[in-house]
């Protein structure tokens, strides 16, 4: 009696496609005019995974703020907060070089509602939001401030995460001339939001809560940009002056989802849509070896 | 003529309550300034019983006594939820506020932590009088922002001069100086009301549990 076949979007793609698609980023890494790109990917379904200069550092940008929101819940785990306890929304932080006070400048800021609440408080929970869905610099340094360096990097450490530093909090421009920077690889993003989707972040409840706030992210034109509509995507931008990177958990309708961690820097001259569509481009590369036929009988 | 005005929130002393209520206000302990000199924190504290009482009592026409009250998750556990407890001097900080606002002719913006915060509060330091209830921390005065130097010092410099005995906190980024707001402070005045409870006879500062 003959086997019964393979359906193919149960199997792990062919070595041929993978090669294919390894060339596809490299040829994109050239044309695009990027200094480095790099890609890792972990696919929940078939546990494949793919790394493309995986382990190169890069500076973080706003995707640290995935790590301070672990930290923020690792504090919510530990019961030292509440998501509904309030927090003093003040813009005076200390520079990790020498303890001097510095602000974040709101016109340096996407958010502009936590600027509104300074002298008042707000929830962590809505501090939380801000800080991942429009990227608040005033509320990532709240909440750095409140749960500390160590509490995020000892989270990490905990939950067995490596290729991701935590140093500072953002806008800390003594600490950018003095080279202490918030580092990142694409297997230390894409391994953080893995234990993230997997639900294996504290307890199922809390990485549910987690993926509920990067499911807000208000930034799509990076991962989800040439995605079909109906895939949805958890996931966190960073931009400043020569980084780009995009970091999520990717949701193909009628399959089970895939991380992916797009990491890329430039030159300073380089346009900013640029980036983007790049970031795009290898996004939909990976979709289309991995969960482009879901994606067409989920958008019917 | 009207019967006489009662205050309408009850006196208690902070000996008598429970123990976690107990040990984050430290009623009657002493800490040291930060010259090392002791100061004897109050031991008489009105008793909020719920957050409608907090904004429905008025300290003066313009402050309301949940603007003293406002504490976030660094104040301890035990002082987050009601019955809640501010010392009795908080009546004569408002009435002080209430007399820099007249002069300064437009509302008057009390910071999240800048009222009463207990010695647990983890902003604390030293004696601040924060925890004696005799010092505001104000962030916004009409739409004047005061996060600089021109802005803090020009109110200062109105709040010493209406307020006898004001003591405003100098503009730097040091410690025991302000860039982001004005602090006013009293000092360490304790106010013990007629209706405060009296001493059991022989009673010590430490009546309760030990």
């Amino acid at each position: 009696m003959a086997a019964p076949p393979v359906r193919r979007d149960s199997a792990l793609p062919h070595l041929e496609a993978l090669e294919a698609l390894r060339l596809r980023l490299e040829r994109l890494e050239s044309e695009s005019g990027a200094r480095a790109l790099a890609l890792a990917v972990y696919d929940t379904k078939t546990r494949l995974t793919f790394r493309h200069h995986a382990d190169r550092w890069f500076h973080a940008a706003s995707t640290i703020k995935v790590a301070i929101l672990l930290g923020v819940y690792a504090a919510i785990h530990r019961e030292w907060l509440l998501p509904h306890s309030r927090l003093h929304v003040r813009n005076r932080f200390r520079s990790a070089v020498d303890g001097r006070p510095f602000r974040v400048l709101a016109d340096r800021d996407a958010n502009s509602e936590v600027h509104a609440a300074i002298g008042k408080m707000m929830r962590i929970s809505d501090l939380a939001h801000h800080m991942i869905a429009t990227s608040s610099n005033l509320a990532t340094n709240l909440l750095l401030d409140l749960v500390g360096l160590d509490t995020v990097q000892q989270s990490l450490d905990e939950l067995g995460l490596v290729g991701i530093d935590v140093r500072r909090g953002v806008e800390d421009e003594r600490a950018f001339e003095h080279g202490i920077n918030n580092r990142v690889t694409a297997d230390g993003l894409a391994g953080l939001l893995r234990l993230i989707a997997e639900e294996r972040a504290f307890t199922p409840e809390l990485s549910r809560q987690m993926l509920d706030v990067l499911h807000a992210q208000e930034f799509k034109e990076g991962i989800p940009a040439r995605l079909p509509r109906a895939v949805r995507v958890a996931h966190k931008t960073g931009d400043i002056s020569t980084i780009a990177h995009d970091a999520g958990v990717v949701y193909p309708p009628a399959r089970e989802p895939y991380v992916l961690a797009v990491l890329t820097e430039w030159s300073a001259e380089s346009s900013g849509g640029g980036r983007s569509a790049t970031i795009a481009e290898a996004s939909h590369a990976v979709f289309e070896l991995l969960a482009s036929d879901a994606a067409r009988s989920g958008d019917g | 003529m009207g019967e006489a005005y009662q205050f309408p929130l009850r006196v208690v002393d902070g000996l008598r309550l429970e123990r976690p209520i107990r040990d984050a206000l430290l009623p009657g302990r002493s800490l040291c300034d930060d010259g090392g000199r002791p100061r004897r924190l109050p031991r008489y504290f009105y008793e909020i019983p719920t957050w409608d009482d907090a904004v429905r009592v008025q300290l003066a026409p313009n402050f309301g006594l949940w603007e003293f009250i406002q504490t976030d998750v660094r104040e301890s556990v035990a002082l987050r939820g009601f019955p809640r407890y501010v010392p009795c001097a908080i009546t004569m900080l408002g009435l002080c506020l209430e007399q820099f606002r007249l002069t300064v002719g437009t509302f008057v913006h009390i910071a999240a932590n800048g009222g009463y915060r207990s010695p647990r509060h983890a902003l604390s330091c030293n004696a601040s009088p924060h925890c004696w209830g005799t010092a505001v921390n104000i962030y916004r005065i009409g739409d004047v922002l005061l996060d600089d130097r021109e802005a803090i010092e020009r109110f200062a410099a109105i709040a010493r001069s209406i307020l006898p005995g004001a003591w405003t906190r100098p503009w730097g980024i040091e410690h025991n100086q302000t860039d982001d707001h004005l602090h006013i402070d009293f000092g360490y005045v304790v106010s013990v009301p007629h209706d405060a409870p009296a001493d059991p006879p022989g009673a010590t500062s430490s009546v309760g549990d030990p």
